[in-house]
Order: structure tokens, then C-alpha cells, then sequence
């Protein structure tokens, strides 16, 4: 009787003991991932902004000036044109690449035509070049189309590259049965109207991936504006933070702060769908 | 000893493969060409019609909107060719003949475009034999319709056949379009600049020229790029191995955590990796760039200690840098890899763990009988792409440290550079064209090597069904 009872109690202990050791793994976790997030916040906050005025981790003097001085003064730094130009840029890019990419996605996943393999294939073998090894190249280009220095030339990038990206999108229509599209076109429904009606609609979290991908890329790419981008006022605010020095570590603070946002917002809005995209692209890549 | 023999058994197979491919490459030529030897023989004036004029069978046959299509469309590519394509194809294998002179006013070639523009012409010349074929088939068809006095589909029809059956043509143009110009055309374009001799002071309005492997000999021999090439080398590999393992077992690592039935509040504690996801890279990279300085938090406490501030970035660390690479990629990578295994853990099939209990089963024994082989096996696609990823992680050690660092023994680079880094920093800022585009094609070919091999070995690839 007595024998049972310790071992009751023992496993009891160890079973504490493991959900203490549990919640204290996640606590050092979390303090990991958002001390550095918290240390941008008060920074932003800093009376004198740069990053040798400040105690450790604490600025010394706490104000509003980095806000201030991101949306008034605009001289030198022109923060608020830079937001608007990469706003303009992304939403744009998520558009035209997000609905090139899902068509891709589509038209490879239902419909078996005579290149389709060949296509699939080369585009898996162009996706293990460096990215940026082209980016010579498509400078190049975009002198020889005059759209160096030029907001729509970004755009066009960044659709035009985007149904390489078609897979994880191909393995979330994989899983759509095809009975749905064959009942559809027994009634009569062309492919077009299928994919319009019926297969859309089922496609919303995909849907959102896509676009959520497509849209932060723009947002926080660096490389194709540094290069495309030549007059100050058509910078985007990765390129613009970038050109801040130690001295100016308030103001690069606030405008990541708003720059983050966003796109923190939109995420925690979406991780659900984030969550089902990935694994339905993963098992099926 | 397994391992061994599966390669051994893999590089077998490849081989069999390889021959029965050479074997029937014959064959599938007949099979390729005997629609085209069909139509020669059985077409009529009609079609032969169609063969020196697109679209007049057509117009023959009294189509009169697609062969005025077809008519059309021949009429704009003889336009381009005659005023451009014909000198661009010539350009690109010349690279330009008269060299610019400002002195005397002349405007010599430029190489590069011409080789640029002999490319896009090539590709306008694919498209046009796509177009050409697709023409010659039209008017086949349309010519077996009339033989078997069936009525052939109308424009209409047709038309609109292109919101259905062809669907995926009308879909796919602009894809197809979008990629040839953005995506293939500058890969070729590099691809065929590591064998010409342009950069360094081999610039325009200097004339450039093919050189063959000449740019290859020069990384691999002795010379300034071989050390730093092998020296970049070694590091780039360890560190893509390192990190992907580190990324993946620590995103694993926190899935299962965050899964455990203890844990209460799951979405509270999911949101702080997912905080730091969700920030653009940059931002991170600059932040931690700043934390690591000399200025920064950290060397302000260790002065605070009575210590010296300690250079993390700067010129003389190099192990130091490096783990600190290691750490922020971890700290950026690891939420993903957190918000994929969590996808995937919620797939598993329940009714595996309840018998594994009922047979007593320890749950560490759980994760390496179950959890484990079924992750792996969901995510070898991933962890392959992952680790292509890695291993041309540009942004971050381009953002963590200073442009201008340039390391002992190391030619335009510094210790912690991986290759593309280099790459960068030889072609953009320091004119090395051709040099960084045999690198970067070398990095190709090895990362393009090392996941096909990983692919091939992989349960994901030999048993598809397993887990279905």
C-alpha cells in the first residue's frame, strides 16, 4: 500500500518537474526572441538617438524626438516618401506576382500538357542558382528598356520572378480532388470558370501565403533597389535605413519599428493559414 | 557501411540510367519526328503552303482571322530579324569588332549588350519555331477535318477554347514570358560571361572577348583567387552544414516543446518566435550589428565590469564573428523552421503514439521511432532547400560586418565571407565580372550536386507511399 503511494508520489514529481523545466525552456526562449524586438522599441524612444549616448541596453533619456524628426525632417533623410515608395512597390509586386504564380501553380498541377515536365525540371534546376547571380544581367536589361531609376521596373522584376516560386502552390492544388473539377465540368463549367468558382474559393489559405510571400519579399529586399534605385527620393526604406549611421541609431530604430509593424500585424493575423500553406507544401514538394 | 553501399548502389543505378537513356535517345527522336515526317508526306499544297508562308494555308482553307493571325505574326518576326536579330545573333558570337574611340568620335560596340541582345534574340527564335510548328500542325488538322468532310472548328471556337481545354496556354504566357526575360535570360547571360574575359579593366568600351576556361584555370591553379577560393571554400560548407542543423533541430526542438499537453497558452508563447520572423531581415541584421559594436550594449557592460571593449565584428575576430553569425541566422531562421514542424507534427497519425504507448514505449523512444523518421521524411525537400539557402546566405554577414574589412590571406575578402559574398564583392564592387561568374557557376554546380545527391538517398525520394 505504502509502496504504491511513494510511486504515485514519485511519478507525480517527476511530472512537476518536467512541466518546471518545460515553461522554463520557453521562458529563456521568449526572452531570447523578443529582448532584441524590445531593445529596438526603446531605442526609438531615445531623447538623443545616437547609440553611444545610451546605458547598456536603456537609453538615458526617454522622448519622442526619433518620431518626431522621422516624419518632419525630411531633408536629408525623406522617411515617409521612402514608406509610401516601398508600400507602392509591394502591394504592387504582391498583386501581379501573386496572381502570376497561383495561374503557374494551377495550370502545373491540372492540366498535363507535352513541356510540362521539362518546365518542372528546369525550373528546380534554376532555382539552385544564386539568386543574385543575374542581377548584373538584369541591370543590363533594364538600362536597355530604360527603367533604371524607375519604380515600375522593380515591380516587373519581382512579378516576372515570382512564378518560380510555383511549388508549394502546385502541392496545395495537388490536394484539391479532382472530383470537384469533374463534377464542375459535367454541368458544363469551361476550365476557366472551374478555376474561377471553384477552385479559388477553396484555395484561401494558399491564397494568403502567396500573397503574404510576395509582399514581404518587396518589402524588405535590399539588393534590386540599392542597385535600381538611384535618386534619394525614389528609395525604399531598406535602402534609406541602410545609408543611417551609428549617429542617427534612434531614428533607424523608429523607422524599422514602423516598417516592422505591418508586416507583424498581417502575420499574426494569417499564422494559421501560414502554418497549413507550409506543411501542405512541404509534404507534397 | 550502409551508406556506402547505398552511394555505391546509387552511382550503379546512374550510370544504368545513363546508358539506357543513350540507348533510346534513337528512338525517341523516330517517335519525336514521326508526326513531322506525317505531315510532309500526307500534307496537301495547303499545307505546304503553310510551310513558306504562316498562315496562308489557313487563309487557303478560308480562315481568315488566324491566318491573318499567323500572316501577322511571321510579318513582325521577318520586322525584328531583319532590323535587329539578324546583327544580334551575329554579335554574339563575335562580342563586337569595332573598338569606341571618344578621340575620334567613334562609336564602337558594346560587347556586353550585343551579347545581352544575341541572347534575347536566340530566345525570340525559340519562340518563333514554337509559333512556326503550331502553325504547320493547324493547318494539318484543319486539312484532316475537310478530308473526312468533318467542319473544322471555327475562330470562335477556338477563341474560347482558350478559356478551357487550352486553358493553361492562355495562363501560362505571360509566366513563361516573365521568366524567360527575368529569370533565364540573366542566368545565360552569366553563365556565358565565365567564359569571356570581361572585367577588371576589360570594360566598355573596351571589346570583350570568349576566352574558354580560362576564368576556371584561374580559380582552381595557383594564383591570387585559388587560396582564397579553397579558403572560402571550407568555410562556406561547414557553415552551411552547421547552420541548417542548428536551424532545423532548434525549430524542431521548439515545435515539440510548444506541442507538449503541459503547455498552456500555446499561442502566447508561439508569438514571440513568430515576432521575429515577422521583422524584415535587415532590420535584424543592422540591430544585431549595432548590439555587437563598439559602441554597443554589450561592450558598454563589459566596460562597466572593468573589461575592455571587445571588437566582435571588427578586423581581428574571426571564430568570434562566426558564432555570432551562427547565432543571429539561428535567431532569424528557427521560427520558420518552428511554424513548419508544427504543421507537420499536427499531420501525424495519433493512433502510431497510442500503440507505441500501450506497448510501453518511453516517449524518448517515441521521438526516435516515430516523430523523427516522419518529420525528416515530410521535410527532406525543405532541408534541402534550406541548405542551398544557407549556403548562399548573402545578407548576413554582408550586413553584420563592414564593407571595408578585408582579412589576412584572403584576395577582396574577408574570414567570414561565404562564397557568394565574395562573389559580390568581386563583380559588383570590384569590376571582376567573369571571375565572379565562374565562381558563381562553380557554387551551382556543387550545391546543384550535393541536393541531388541528398534527394536521391533520401526516404522521400525511394519510398513515396510510406506514410500515405
Amino acid at each position: 500500500m505504502n509502496k504504491a503511494k511513494a510511486k504515485v508520489a514519485k511519478a507525480k514529481t517527476k511530472k512537476v518537474l518536467n512541466v518546471a523545466i518545460t515553461y522554463c525552456i520557453l521562458i529563456v526562449v521568449a526572452f531570447i526572441f523578443f529582448f532584441p524586438c524590445l531593445w529596438l522599441i526603446l531605442a526609438s524612444f531615445s531623447k538623443s538617438g545616437s547609440i553611444y549616448s545610451f546605458d547598456g541596453f536603456f537609453p538615458s533619456e526617454y522622448g519622442f524626438d526619433a518620431f518626431k524628426s522621422l516624419f518632419t525632417d525630411t531633408v536629408m533623410y525623406n522617411y515617409p516618401k521612402w514608406f509610401l515608395n516601398t508600400l507602392f512597390i509591394a502591394v504592387m509586386s504582391c498583386l501581379f506576382g501573386t496572381l502570376l504564380t497561383i495561374l503557374t501553380a494551377y495550370c502545373m498541377s491540372r492540366f498535363r500538357f507535352k513541356s510540362r515536365k521539362a518546365m518542372m525540371k528546369a525550373t528546380l534546376l534554376l532555382g539552385m542558382f544564386p539568386s543574385f547571380m543575374g542581377t548584373i544581367a538584369v541591370y543590363l536589361i533594364m538600362t536597355q528598356f530604360n527603367l533604371i531609376n524607375q519604380q515600375w521596373g522593380l515591380i516587373l522584376i519581382y512579378s516576372a520572378q515570382a512564378p518560380m516560386g510555383y511549388m508549394v502552390q502546385k502541392g496545395f492544388f495537388d490536394t484539391i480532388p479532382y472530383s470537384i473539377d469533374e463534377a464542375a465540368r459535367i454541368d458544363g463549367a469551361s476550365n476557366f470558370t472551374v478555376f474561377v468558382k471553384f477552385i479559388l474559393p477553396l484555395s484561401k489559405p494558399m491564397l494568403v501565403y502567396t500573397a503574404l510571400t510576395s509582399f514581404t519579399w518587396p518589402w524588405s529586399d535590399f539588393i534590386l533597389p540599392k542597385m535600381l534605385l538611384i535618386d534619394k527620393d525614389l528609395y525604399t526604406v531598406a535602402v534609406g535605413l541602410m545609408s543611417l549611421g551609428e549617429t542617427e541609431f534612434a531614428r533607424f530604430a523608429a523607422g524599422s519599428i514602423f516598417i516592422a509593424i505591418p508586416i507583424i500585424v498581417l502575420y499574426f493575423c494569417l499564422v494559421k493559414y501560414m502554418i497549413n500553406g507550409m506543411a501542405a507544401g512541404a509534404v507534397k514538394e | 557501411m550502409k551508406f556506402k553501399a547505398k552511394c555505391k548502389s546509387f552511382f550503379v543505378k546512374l550510370k544504368n540510367k545513363f546508358v539506357n537513356f543513350i540507348k533510346q535517345l534513337p528512338f525517341k527522336f523516330k517517335s519525336k519526328f514521326a508526326g513531322a515526317k506525317e505531315i510532309i508526306t500526307q500534307g496537301n499544297g495547303k499545307v505546304m503552303s503553310s510551310f513558306a508562308v504562316m498562315g496562308l494555308g489557313q487563309l487557303l482553307y478560308k480562315q481568315w482571322a488566324k491566318g491573318a493571325l499567323f500572316l501577322l505574326l511571321q510579318a513582325g518576326f521577318i520586322l525584328y530579324f531583319v532590323l535587329s536579330g539578324a546583327a544580334d545573333l551575329f554579335g554574339l558570337f563575335t562580342l563586337g569588332q569595332v573598338q569606341g574611340d571618344a578621340w575620334y568620335g567613334i562609336e564602337g560596340d558594346n560587347s556586353v549588350v550585343m551579347m545581352l541582345m544575341g541572347i534575347l534574340a536566340v530566345i525570340m527564335i525559340i519562340f518563333y519555331a514554337v509559333i512556326y510548328t503550331a502553325n504547320i500542325k493547324d493547318v494539318y488538322r484543319t486539312q484532316c477535318c475537310a478530308d473526312t468532310l468533318k467542319p473544322a472548328a471555327g475562330f470562335k471556337k477556338e477563341v474560347s477554347s482558350l478559356l478551357d481545354k487550352n486553358f493553361h496556354k492562355t495562363a501560362l504566357t505571360l509566366p513563361v514570358i516573365g521568366v524567360c526575360v527575368f529569370s533565364i535570360l540573366p542566368i545565360v547571360f552569366m553563365i556565358l560571361i565565365a567564359f569571356t574575359n570581361y572585367g577588371g579593366a576589360n570594360i566598355p568600351p573596351a571589346l570583350v572577348d570568349w576566352v574558354g576556361f580560362e576564368n576556371f584555370g584561374r580559380i582552381f591553379s595557383l594564383g591570387e583567387f585559388a587560396p582564397t577560393f579553397f579558403k572560402i571554400f571550407g568555410w562556406n560548407l561547414l557553415w552551411a552544414l552547421l547552420s541548417t542543423a542548428i536551424n532545423y533541430f532548434g525549430g524542431l526542438g521548439l515545435a515539440l516543446l510548444l506541442n507538449k499537453k503541459c503547455v498552456k497558452g500555446k499561442a502566447i508563447w508561439r508569438a514571440f518566435p513568430i515576432l521575429a520572423y515577422a521583422i524584415p531581415g535587415f532590420i535584424t541584421l543592422l540591430g544585431f550589428k549595432f548590439m555587437f559594436s563598439y559602441g554597443g550594449p554589450i561592450n558598454y557592460y563589459i566596460q562597466a565590469a572593468g573589461g575592455e571593449a571587445v571588437g566582435f565584428l571588427s578586423v581581428n575576430s574571426k571564430w568570434m564573428a562566426r558564432f555570432i553569425g551562427l547565432g543571429v541566422n539561428a535567431w532569424i531562421s528557427i521560427p520558420s523552421t518552428m511554424l513548419l514542424a508544427t504543421g507537420i507534427l499536427s499531420n501525424i497519425n495519433t493512433d502510431l503514439y497510442e500503440a507505441a504507448r500501450v506497448d510501453g514505449a518511453s516517449s524518448w523512444k517515441q521521438f526516435i521511432k516515430i516523430t523523427l523518421p516522419y518529420v525528416l521524411f515530410a521535410t527532406t525537400p525543405v532541408l534541402i532547400t534550406q541548405f542551398i539557402n544557407n549556403f548562399n546566405h548573402f545578407g548576413i554577414f554582408y550586413f553584420l560586418r563592414d564593407a571595408s574589412i578585408r582579412s589576412e590571406g584572403y584576395f577582396l575578402a574577408n574570414n567570414t565571407d561565404l562564397l557568394i559574398n565574395w562573389l559580390y564583392r568581386m563583380s559588383i564592387d570590384n569590376n571582376y565580372y567573369s571571375i565572379g561568374a565562374a565562381i558563381s557557376l562553380v557554387i551551382f554546380i556543387i550545391t546543384s550536386l550535393i541536393s541531388l545527391t541528398v534527394y536521391v538517398l533520401s526516404p522521400s525520394y525511394k519510398q513515396e507511399e510510406t506514410f500515405r
